[in-house]
Order: structure tokens, then sequence, then C-alpha cells
């Protein structure tokens, strides 16, 4: 009965598991919610279910609808993919207790990784090394946080504990505002987390979000797979990840000594499966513990592309108890990787969500090009899931070729009837900044902008002029014609004589 | 049939001769323009260079994405542009303006209220969608009127919200 996976998520990170399974032999399971219908990853899989109602808490978040298909279809294993239920320990509980297998770590690591002062406490006690900050004090009220502050030093972050994706995040310059700063980030995080614990951290400047990944199987064996570079982020969303990371590029030691911390931090929760270490680090190459995603990353493809390891499919090998196939000196990084999230927002339009149906699409191809697509032409973009349509990944031998791939890709792809941020992405690889891999995670939102000055190449605006004229007038001739619909090339009388002979 | 094209302030006049030739400032070029499969994307061999643009409808404008970059084109005919010089330029100072969704999602909030005045660039609806919670905001100074949404509302695309006058 080892032979059956359900896939319990949507969009291009569903059909990326499917596609592992499918290579390894394995039967697969779809499940969807009622607008989901048509997607990719219930044409790809063998057996296809329905959840629910469009919103995720019926559909893609119903843990007990998911295990009652997975054991009614005879599946062994769940993959949740990431988002949904990937980081959710009760949910993995669940599968153990009904006898599946859950790919991907304990529940216990999940639920020591999900608690952000838990986590800090345990890898800092492991000797990795932590943002100064408050985590080891417990839950502290306000007039404790605001007595310590000063010695961790201004500017900081308030943080909820159960936080993540920037919610109840408060930056603190100065002593006097920080009061009214705690209420709010409570507040929030109140409302976001039903928990308004909060910790401090000291605020790294002009940080870097350097990230490694990692693998673990059963008998305890960790090894890593180098680093991804994370920075360009907007709204704590990342944008576009490589692999390997400009800013350690061949510090070899660092990379090396990064990741043996990585996989102490990941052994200090018993770790196992495929997991990912966070890492802040500041323009000294200081280096300081953020968190642990306990899951597949959106952005593993670079990772895979650099070093040929199918972090998929060793997950599944793992989850069925075989041991790592490579030791930590298996490993090689040969190239660069880089890819873009392709969101469907509006670049031009402050990155509203743009929603609608896919008209025409046309993807990118040729040498060392990979799309992991959970969209085509026809299907319809719903207001109810994550923006991320689909994720372009390019490997060069170089940096410098990977981006010009990249650059060239960018213009092969052709995405029409929802507005994506494909634009943004060409704007970002003529940066100069990005070229000489000068930025931080503030990069986009604070000294990038899509009308900026600061790009090498410029579109020449008569050919815009010449094509919108183009367009203009055709369209003007077309509606010339709809409005006098009464004139025909011939006159009336012969019209008519005609439809008379017709009817006879 | 002359056109005049606006980017960016900049004027540009264009003739279209026939099919094959157009005129930009007097110059003329030799053009060979497609759709690609009847979709807004359209292909431009001029004088042997080869372009490909997304070219879609706004409201009052073209916008043209081209190598990464978007215009906003105007494109008016001799005697449109003749009819506009002569109503004067503040016609679209004085309509209202209509705030439409832009997307399909929840109103989670509606922190102004009928009749308030407002400034460009003040927060009239927080909309949520594709799990992210977006601020809409005025293009231009006026008075809040017609408000017909409340949070927690669910609104269709281009459905009307409000309006500021």
């Amino acid at each position: 009965m080892l032979n059956k996976v359900l896939v319990a998520n949507r969009g291009e990170i569903a059909v990326r598991i499917l596609r592992a399974c499918r290579e390894l032999g394995i039967e697969t399971v779809a499940v969807f919610s009622e607008v989901d219908r048509q997607a990719l990853h219930v044409r790809y899989a063998d057996e296809a279910y329905y959840l629910g109602p469009a919103p995720s808490r019926d559909s893609y978040l119903r843990g007990d609808k998911i295990i009652e298909i997975a054991k009614k279809s005879g599946a062994w294993a769940i993959h949740p993919g990431y988002g949904f239920l990937a980081e959710r320990a009760d949910f993995a509980q669940a599968c153990l207790d009904e006898g599946l297998v859950f790919i991907g770590p304990r529940p216990s690591a999940i639920a020591a990784m999900g608690d952000k002062a838990q986590a800090r406490a345990t890898v800092s006690a492991a000797g990795v090394p932590v943002v100064p900050g408050t985590e080891g004090e417990g839950s502290l009220c306000d007039d404790d946080l605001l007595a310590i502050a000063p010695m961790i030093g201004f500017p900081l972050l308030i943080k909820a504990t159960a936080g993540g994706g920037g919610k109840g995040m408060r930056e603190v310059n100065n002593l006097d505002e920080m009061p009214g700063l705690l209420q709010a980030a409570r507040r929030e995080a109140e409302a976001s987390f039903g928990d308004g614990c909060v910790y401090l951290e000291k605020l790294v400047l002009g940080a870097r979000h350097i990230e490694f990944q990692i693998l673990a199987d059963n008998e305890g064996h960790v090894i890593h797979l180098g680093e991804r570079e994370c920075s360009l982020q907007r709204r704590h969303q990342k944008l576009l990840e490589e692999c390997p990371s400009p800013f350690i590029a061949d510090d070899e030691a660092l990379r090396q000594h990064m990741g043996q911390v990585a996989v102490r931090a990941a052994q200090s929760v018993g770790y196992v499966n495929a997991g990912t270490i966070e890492f802040l680090v500041d323009k000294d190459k200081n280096y300081f513990f953020l968190e642990m995603n306990t899951r597949l990353q959106v952005e593993h493809p670079v990772t895979e592309m650099v070093t040929g390891v199918d972090i998929v499919k060793e997950q599944i090998r793992i989850a069925r108890g075989r041991s790592l196939r490579y030791a930590q000196e298996d490993i090689r990084w040969n190239g660069w990787a880089i890819e873009c999230r392709i969101n469907a927002e509006d670049p031009y339009n402050d990155f509203l969500p743009s929603t609608g149906r896919i008209t025409h699409s046309q993807l990118p191809t040729g040498p060392g090009v990979r799309v992991d697509s959970g969209i085509y032409h026809g299907f319809e973009i719903s207001p109810y899931y994550d923006s991320l349509i689909s994720k372009l990944v390019v490997w060069g031998e170089s940096r410098a070729e990977a981006i010009l791939r990249m650059r060239r890709s960018l213009e092969e792809y052709k995405i029409i009837g929802v507005r994506s941020n494909i634009p943004f992405h060409q704007r970002l690889m003529d940066s100069v900044r990005f070229m000489g891999g000068q930025f931080d995670t503030r990069f986009v939102e604070e000294r990038f902008s899509m009308g900026g000055s600061e790009v090498v190449k410029q579109a020449p605006p008569e050919i815009a002029a010449i094509m919108a004229t183009l367009v203009a007038d055709h369209q003007a001739r077309q509606a010339a014609t709809i409005v006098r619909p009464n004139e025909r090339d011939t006159s009336n009388w012969k019209w008519l004589g005609r439809w008379e002979r017709l009817q006879r | 049939m002359k056109y005049i094209t606006t980017i960016n302030e900049q004027e540009y006049e264009v003739e279209i001769l026939d099919e094959k030739h157009v005129t930009v400032n007097g110059r003329c070029f030799a053009v060979d323009f497609h759709s690609l499969s009847d979709q807004p994307v359209y292909s431009l061999l001029i004088d042997g260079k080869s372009y490909e643009a997304y070219v879609y409808p706004a409201d009052e404008f073209w916008q043209v994405l081209l190598v990464g970059r978007q215009f906003q084109a105007t494109v008016e005919d001799e005697r449109e542009r003749r009819l506009k010089m002569q109503a004067g330029s503040n016609v679209a100072e004085r309509a209202e303006f209509l705030m439409k969704a832009p997307m399909p999602g929840l109103v989670v909030s509606v922190p102004v209220q009928e009749g308030q005045a407002v400034e460009k660039g003040d927060i009239l609806i927080v909309l949520e969608s594709m799990k992210m919670q977006n601020e809409l905001k005025s293009p231009r100074p006026g008075s809040v009127s017609r408000l017909r949404v409340k949070p927690g509302d669910s609104v269709e695309l281009r459905q009307i919200m409000l309006s500021v006058s």
C-alpha cells in the first residue's frame, strides 16, 4: 500500500508534488474546492475528490475531510505542500493517529518551531546565534518590556510570539513611541492569532535574509543543501530568490559554517524530512537565526537547479523510511539559479491582486529554463487563494548568465487575461543595484520603483506611441463598421431582390 | 488619418498613410503590424526592427507594455482634438470619480463616511482579496457620496462602491 500519495494542496505546488510522485511511480490523489474542479492538479492526478466550497477554511483547511479521503482512497501518505495545513502540528498528529504518514517532520518538531519564542530559546540553547531579544524571558508585561528595551538598544522590533507574515510587528525607534506601538502590536496579534503575547528583538539594519535548506532522515543523518538568497521582498512576501547568495558567493568557509549551524538547529528539535533555517545576515556577515520553516519552501527549485537534488522526491523517500542517499560531501553546487515569483498582481497599481480568466498564455522555454505553473489558457484566477500563479526559474553557469537568461525568459513569458508582476521582474533585472548584488530586505520597498530611472535600458516611447495609435485606429475603424450596420456594398433594391430569390 | 498621440506630455503626430506606412512627426516608416492570435499582444516590424507589446484600453488612454515598461498613451484624431480645445481642458476635473472594485473581494473597512471631505491619496476602502488587504485610495480631492458598501460586504469585479465628487 506504500504506493499512493494524497496531495493536500492546490496550484503550482500541488502540480510540483504530483510530478515527483509520477516520476517515482507513485499513484496520486488530488483534492479540490468548488472553484478548482478544472485546476491543473485535478487534471494531472490519478484520482481527485471534492472537498467543499471555495474559501480555504471550507476546503483546503478541512483536515478531517482530507484524512477521510486519504483513507477512503487507500493513500498511505499525505503531502501538505506549503501553506494551508503544512505547519499545523495538530493535523500532522491527526494523520499519525489515523495510521497515515505525514510527509514532513514530526508533530513535536512543528510545534517547537511554530512558537517563535520557544524556537529561539531552543536553538539558542543548542549554541545557535539568535538576534538579541527577550525570547527567553517568557511573556512579559509592558513595564518589563519598556525597562528591557534600552538594554537591547534601538531601533528594535516588537514581534508577535505566535506571529508570521508581518502581522503584529512594529518597528520602534525610541522609548517615547514604544508604549503606543506595543498596544497596537498586541491588538493586531490578538486579532490575527488569538494571542496577544509579544517579544522584543533587535532590528538588524541593512539585513539580508538568507536561508539554508536541510534534509534529515529517520536515522539522524542531517545535511544541508546550501543557502538561498531571499532578501528581495515586499511587505514580507518574497518576490525573487537565488542560489547561491551573491553575498556569500565564494566565501565557502561562511557557507559551511552557517550550514553546520543550520544542521545543529534542526537537530535541536529532532528534525526529520526537508526544512529550512532562515537567518538574518548583517553587513559584517554576522548571522542570526530567524526562524525555521518546517515544510517544503516555495523557492526550493533554485536549490534543486544548483545541487541537482530533487527535494520533493527526497521528502517522499525519507517518509518511506529510507536513509538519505547523500552525505554532506556529496553535495556540490554548480552554477547559479534565480527564481521569479509570478503573481497575479498589477505592479503599476500598487501590486493590487488581479483576478479573471487566462485568455492566453505563452511559456518561456529553451536552455536552462524551468516553469512551475498552476495555470493554463482558459483557467480562471479566483480571489480565494494566494496570488502566486507560477514560478519562473532559470539556471546559468554564472550569476551574470542567469540574469541574462531570466531577462530573455521574462520577455518570452506572456500571460493575458490577468495582470502579472512580470514587468516588475523585468525592471528588477535591469536594475544596476540588483546586478551588483547590492540589496537588503528593504530594497524593493525603499529603493525601487516601477517608474524609477535606475535602469540601464530604455524602451523607445515613439514605438509605444505608434503601437497605441495603430490599435486605436484599428478600433475606430471597427467601431465605424458596427455603427453603420445598414450600409451594404450593394443597393437595398438589389439586396431585396436577392433575398426574394432566396425565399422562393 | 492623422492622430496626436501623447506619452508623458510629449506629443507625437502620427499619420497612418496606408496599411504599410506611417509617419511620426513627419518621418516616414515602413510598418508591418499584427495582432497575435486575437489577443491584446501586438507585433510590430518597423523598418525591419521587431517589437512586441501588450496594448490595453483604459478609461481615457491606452496602456502599452513594451520591453518591461508601461506607457500611458492618449490617442486623439484631429477632430477630437479641435473639439476638446474648444470645450476647455477641465472636463475631467468636474466629472465625479466612481470607485469600482478593481477585483472581486471582501470589504474589510470603510474609513470614510457619506459626505466626508477627502484629499487625494486618502484611503476610502480596504478590500481583501487573495489573502491580501488592499487600500483603495482617492485619486482626487472631493467629498464622498453614494456610499454603497459596508464592512463585511462581498463585491464583484467593477461593482461601484462609492463616488467622490
